[in-house]
């Protein structure tokens, strides 16, 4: 799932200095999962900014509404109309939901309530860790399942580095080193002599260095 | 041969092979990386040339590489995966190669966050295991890495990489050596070795792999150059192994570095006896010097002389030798040229001696002929001196003649200006008291002595004037004549004195006549002498200064200036015997004042303490004495209502004795003795309770009758705890204090609320409650008075009594507890907002908190009803309608925390998390304001209270188990001061309502110690901000607070 984090109150209450009427709006996807975007988290944003805003004595018109999610034009569709009537719309969705707004509404002012930050797992509760970076090319088989390129401070994929000291990253020691568990795993099943094969240089064109990745299925097209 | 290095030639005979280090400088200096390298030249075989290490920006690699080969140094270039990506690594190697680098050490390179840009973008295209496959396929297949064919001049290098025998996995290291073996490098140079058992196992593992077979192996050696890098490398380099023994042979050597070089030859001399082991590569980091000593004493020198290609860029266009020359010249012509300089300088400073050495003759001449007129003018003075010892003995035969006569003006006004001429001169020529002055002043004094049996005076009235007299001799000894002295004397015989005139001849007589230089001078000296007086409080001198600087020059405007503010500030020490008519009397009742009062203040005291000895007199029966009291009493203020009251009783036979207290001198009795004299009152009409002058402070000693019959104001003044000075450290003698003392790891955070200049902090402790001994505890408890929206039903009288005027109004009640009580903070209880009771709506109840948070400057607590639904609503509005007041809103509770929780954060508002008696819950709920945004140090923990007997110990031990979480247990999130609501639950026990007898006692001292002994047993606890009701609890847990810091 991707992983948001709400931007600070204050950060939000400068980008809407001078705003009048907003709208915050929320999705039911991954940020409501997470926590950050949901309806709950919409009402508590709401709240605070109109607070924020009455204590800089420039009291402020807010409306929370949620939809199913930000990410797909047929939800959005609706929007075109209502969001006319906001000076802006804040999206506590991620990254996508902000860009497709723009995208789709032209005549709506989007500005994103939340920071995008990665794809990641609830390991538990309150608790999320980095688990893919969607480099496009997925080869975790050889790994014991586990991502070098998204866990390793180094993208090594012939580690581990010499910093790996007691399964222990050296860039952060409260982080494991993956190359540990890679190594460990691929022991388990008796396997870590694939590891001594030399995993040749990545190809980064998948990951996103050839430029917006895009994706077309025509089996599925209208 | 691959590349036909002098390293891979001495590695491929089998030759023990030596590498050095070389990093570069952190600027572009040439001569930086030339000194190094002639440092290494004829020690090492080849010289590392590090490529940015541990991520820190440096010359690159490439051109330090180039700099040291052209002194004639075989280089190893260092080439990470940090900063380049494939492309620009192959453009170096092709680079490198035809510039004559033949060695390359392939690196994945040190995280960017180590360094000195831990923003950057870590490239990391390839690791160190791919850009050896790539520099392999570019020299063996002669193909790029994208597989494109290099047509011409393959880059021929000899491959090197990195391994580290003391990573972990341990056992998987030896593989990723083969690895890197397979991909293509031809030498290894390994992290430094200091744990030489490891690497023996690590080498027996890389020989069952064949490994030392394939490829050569140098052994990482680094001296250690003191104590603080070997532990620094123990502690902070992920993946060096240092063992203590390495540490205790530095610590016990008598010079670190020679034990270091030492370290490293033995080091060397056990790795070479390791099979498999080609060489050593000495990593001296900042000690380059060090290499040729330990070369020399490992006996590897002399090393074979390289065949080295030196880069054809600078061999081609100027050699060394050429460079040195050049660099010599410059240098010489440089040193001729501040040479010049520098004798010009010296001849300036020459010629400017000379001048200030004639300037000095002059000055030298100038103050001899100052000091001969200083000596004539001496001269003068011990004349008139004889003249003035005359004229006192003279004064003294006449003052005592007058013993039996009464004292006319002449005389007086005679001393004085004897006495002023004196002290005029003595003052111009700056000096102090002299003995001569002394014989005067004694002279005066016993003439006065004299005067004084002749009027009948008594010591005070006498000693009033005699101070004043001397004050006069100060300050009138150098004025001009139009100054009155009358007010000074107030012998009721001379209190018309005329004005004094100095006699004629002393006027006129040229007192000082040097020139008008010196006299500048002398005004100067004087004017600063003042003003020093003046900031050590000393007014008279300062005055007298600034008069003699005066009299030199009448129209000195700073000595004028500074005569004035002296004299603003005189008059409060000088008032006090001129009081007019019953003034002489007041002499004799008042003792001088003190600097720090004004006279009108000292009297009131002294009024009070009259009405307060005549209240004892009375109590003991001596209705002599008390009539005595209450009469000076009202000689000082006749309208003084008490004293005539009291003085009427007095004289009044009906006078019963009154017992005194028998505990006056603890001063948490003081409590107790209140109701005896409250019950005493209801017998007689109106007795004055007696008070405790020991103990407190005068001011409050007026005491209070009965409250409904007379608005007076209560006395809920505690005495003071002794307090301890001797610090627990030196009282417990000999006994280790890691004995009896804790260390803590976390703290107590702070929480500020209220503003301006009362704004509260309560917390920021680093120990557990009062063990200062043990950490710091930034801010004394405080309490907060709580104040009711609603007249309370339920309070008992003993307690409403003392807000019996007020219950009805939360803003009168709460400038009374503000005014009366001084109370530092307020706790508004919104009771009636309660919808199980008056259910008043949230608007009404925001009103009345709003008023009261504008009726008082101190610090407000606003306590909602305790419904969840309700307190929202209410607290919301509030924080409305109140702007940059920092209240704080009570309580949040799990139903309501979001809401609230959203509207403190919007306004930076502090909280009181209110949790049943848990340590888990009080915990979850910080963790749920804190998830919201709400930082901990605007949070308040209510743990729930309960008073003595009512479950206090059950909220004891849970607050003492969440403070020992947040200070020892690591535990931050626990870490917010407690609030202790402890006035409602003491107030409704029955031990407060059950009215007095026999048994129980008191019924409101009970109330009153009930409500003490919670609050100083939470206190204990960790308790940190108090909400309570009674002010003479108040005022005792306060006195403990204060005893306890």
């Amino acid at each position: 799932m991707i992983i948001a984090n709400r931007k600070p109150v204050k950060e939000i209450l400068n980008m809407i200095n001078g705003v009048s009427r907003a709208l915050i709006l929320g999705c039911r996807g991954c940020v409501a999962v997470c926590s950050t975007g949901g309806e709950k988290e919409v009402s508590i944003l709401a709240s605070a900014l109109k607070l924020g805003r009455k204590q800089r004595n420039q009291p402020v018109e807010i409306d929370e509404l949620t939809y199913v999610r930000q990410c797909d034009t047929e939800y959005l569709e609706p929007l075109k109309e209502l969001g006319k009537r906001y000076d802006a719309v804040l999206s506590m969705a991620c990254g996508v939901g902000v860009n497709l707004i723009a995208e789709t509404c032209p005549d709506v002012k989007i500005f994103p309530a939340v920071n995008t930050t990665f794809y990641g797992a609830n390991t538990k509760s309150g608790e999320w860790k980095e688990m893919c970076a969607g480099c496009g090319a997925c080869g975790v088989h050889n790994l014991g399942g586990f991502c070098p390129v998204a866990r390793c401070a180094k993208n090594l994929l012939n580690g581990p580095c010499g910093g790996s000291v007691g399964g222990r990253c050296e860039v952060n020691p409260d982080t494991p080193c993956v190359w540990h568990m890679i190594y460990n795993k691929m022991s388990k099943f008796d396997e870590s002599k694939n590891l001594s094969k030399i995993m040749p240089a990545k190809d980064w064109r998948p990951a996103g260095h050839a430029g917006p990745r895009y994706r077309k299925r025509e089996d599925l097209k209208a | 041969m691959i590349s036909g290095s002098n390293l891979e030639h001495i590695l491929t005979s089998g030759g023990f092979a030596v590498t050095g280090e070389l990093g570069p400088p952190k600027n572009g200096d040439y001569e930086h990386v030339a000194q190094k390298a002639k440092i290494l030249k004829g020690y090492v075989d080849a010289v590392n040339i590090t490529d940015c290490q541990t991520a820190i920006v440096r010359m690159s690699s490439f051109a330090a590489g180039l700099i040291t080969m052209a002194d004639g140094l075989e280089v190893v270039m260092q080439m990470t995966c940090r900063d380049r990506n494939r492309i620009a690594m192959q453009a170096d190697i092709l680079g490198a190669s035809a510039l004559g680098v033949k060695n390359l050490l392939c690196l994945t390179g040190d995280h960017q966050k180590f360094g000195n840009h831990p923003q950057a973008k870590g490239v990391f295209d390839m690791d160190s295991i791919q850009l050896l496959s790539m520099a392999k396929g570019m020299r063996d297949d002669k193909k790029f890495q994208s597989g494109e064919e290099i047509k011409f001049h393959e880059p021929k290098l000899f491959l090197g990489c990195a391994a580290n025998p003391f990573a972990d996995p341990f056992e998987f290291r030896p593989k990723r050596l083969a690895k890197k073996i397979e991909a293509g490098a031809s030498f290894v140079q390994t992290q430094i070795i200091y744990n030489l058992e490891k690497f023996k196992k690590f080498m027996e593992m890389v020989r069952d792999l064949g490994l030392d077979e394939k490829c050569y192996i140098l052994a990482g050696v680094t001296p250690p150059k003191s104590v603080g890098m070997a532990r620094y490398m123990k502690n902070n380099v992920p993946g060096l192994d240092v063992p203590d023994e390495i540490i205790e042979r530095l610590k016990g050597a008598k010079d670190a570095k020679e034990e270091g070089i030492n370290i490293a030859v033995d080091i060397i001399n056990e790795v070479r006896q390791i099979p498999g082991v080609k060489g050593v590569h000495i990593m001296a980091i900042e000690w380059e010097s060090a290499v040729p000593e330990i070369v020399k004493r490992a006996k590897l020198d002399p090393r074979p002389e390289p065949k080295i290609e030196r880069p054809p860029l600078i061999s081609a266009g100027a050699s060394r030798e050429v460079l040195e020359l050049t660099v010599k010249n410059a240098v010489d012509s440089a040193r001729a040229e501040i040479m010049n300089d520098a004798q010009k300088i010296k001849n300036e400073a020459e010629k400017a001696k000379e001048l200030l050495n004639r300037e000095k003759a002059i000055l030298n001449n100038e103050i001899a002929a100052l000091k001969a007129q200083i000596f004539e003018l001496n001269k003068n003075n011990l004349d008139k001196e004889n003249n003035i010892k005359d004229l006192n003995t003279e004064i003294s035969r006449l003052n005592t003649e007058l013993s039996s006569v009464r004292i006319g003006t002449s005389e007086v006004t005679v001393i004085q200006e004897v006495v002023t001429q004196q002290k005029t001169e003595e003052f111009i020529w700056g000096g102090e008291m002299t003995q001569r002055e002394q014989f005067v002043l004694d002279s005066i004094s016993s003439g006065l002595d004299s005067l004084r049996k002749a009027l009948g005076l008594n010591e005070d009235q006498f000693e009033a004037i005699k101070k004043f007299l001397q004050a006069q001799f100060i300050l009138y000894s150098s004025m001009a004549p139009t100054a009155s002295v009358s007010p000074a004397v107030s012998a009721p015989a001379i209190t018309s004195q005329p004005a004094v005139t100095p006699l004629p001849e002393i006027k006129s007589e040229p007192v000082v006549s040097p020139e008008e230089e010196a006299k500048k001078k002398q005004l100067t000296n004087l004017i600063a002498k003042a003003n020093v007086c003046f900031h050590k409080n000393d007014i008279k001198g300062a005055i007298s200064s600034f008069e003699e600087a005066l009299a030199i020059d009448s129209g000195d405007l700073r000595a004028k200036e500074g005569l004035l503010k002296a004299k603003s500030m005189l008059p409060a020490k000088e008032e006090e015997p001129v009081k007019p008519a019953p003034s002489a009397q007041t002499g004799q009742l008042l003792p001088p004042c003190p600097p720090e009062l004004t006279p009108e203040e000292w009297q009131k005291k002294w009024v009070i303490r009259y009405v307060g000895i005549g209240n004892v007199c009375l109590a003991r029966g001596d209705r002599q004495g008390a009539i005595e009291a209450f009469n000076n009493a009202l000689k000082l203020d006749p309208q003084n209502e008490k004293a005539l009251k009291y003085l009427k009783t007095a004289e009044s036979a009906s006078v019963t004795s009154l017992k005194m207290p028998e505990t006056i001198e603890k001063p948490l009795e003081a409590i107790k003795t209140e109701p005896i004299a409250e019950t005493k009152k209801t017998e007689e009409k109106k007795p004055e309770p007696v008070s405790v002058p020991l103990q407190v402070k005068s001011e409050q000693v007026v005491s209070k009758p009965a409250p409904p019959l007379e608005k007076a104001p209560i006395d809920t003044a505690t005495g003071e705890l002794p307090k301890e000075t001797q610090p627990l450290l030196s009282r417990v003698g000999k006994i280790n204090p890691s004995l009896f003392t804790e260390k803590y790891s976390g703290i107590v955070k702070g929480v500020k609320f209220g503003d301006g200049a009362k704004a509260l902090v309560v917390g920021e402790e680093a120990t557990m409650p009062f063990n200062v001994f043990e950490g710091d505890m930034n801010n004394p408890p405080a309490i907060a008075f709580e104040v009711m929206d609603t007249a309370p039903e339920d309070w008992p009288e003993t307690l409403s009594k003392y807000y019996s005027d007020v219950l009805n109004d939360p803003v009168s009640w709460a400038k009374k507890c503000v005014g009366e009580y001084n109370a530092r903070a307020i706790c508004l209880s919104l009771v009636s907002t309660d919808p199980n009771g008056m259910n008043k709506t949230s608007k009404e109840g925001a009103q009345i908190a709003k008023n009261v948070i504008e009726a008082v400057d101190v610090p407000v607590v606003i306590w909602g009803c305790g419904n969840a639904e309700k307190d929202t609503e209410t607290l919301r509005e509030i924080t409305g309608i109140v702007q940059n007041k920092r209240i704080v809103m009570a309580p949040v509770t799990d139903a309501n925390y979001r809401s609230l929780g959203a509207s403190a954060m919007g306004m930076d508002l502090p909280v009181v998390a209110a949790t049943p008696i848990d340590v888990n819950l009080a915990k979850q709920l910080n963790i749920l304001l804190n998830n919201l945004g709400l930082p901990l140090n605007n949070i308040l923990m209510d743990p729930s209270i309960g008073a003595v007997g009512y479950g206090l110990e059950y909220t004891y031990s849970v607050m003492e188990r969440i403070r020992l979480a947040a200070l020892s247990g690591g535990d931050d999130k626990l870490s917010a001061p407690f609030i202790c609501h402890l006035g409602r639950e003491v107030w409704k026990t029955k031990e407060c309502k059950l009215p007095t007898d026999e048994k129980l006692g008191d019924q409101e001292t009970r109330g009153i110690m009930l409500e003490a002994i919670t609050a100083a047993t939470l206190l204990l606890a960790g308790g940190e901000l108090m909400i309570m009701r009674h002010p003479k609890a108040v005022s005792l847990v306060n006195s403990l607070i204060k005893g306890l810091m």
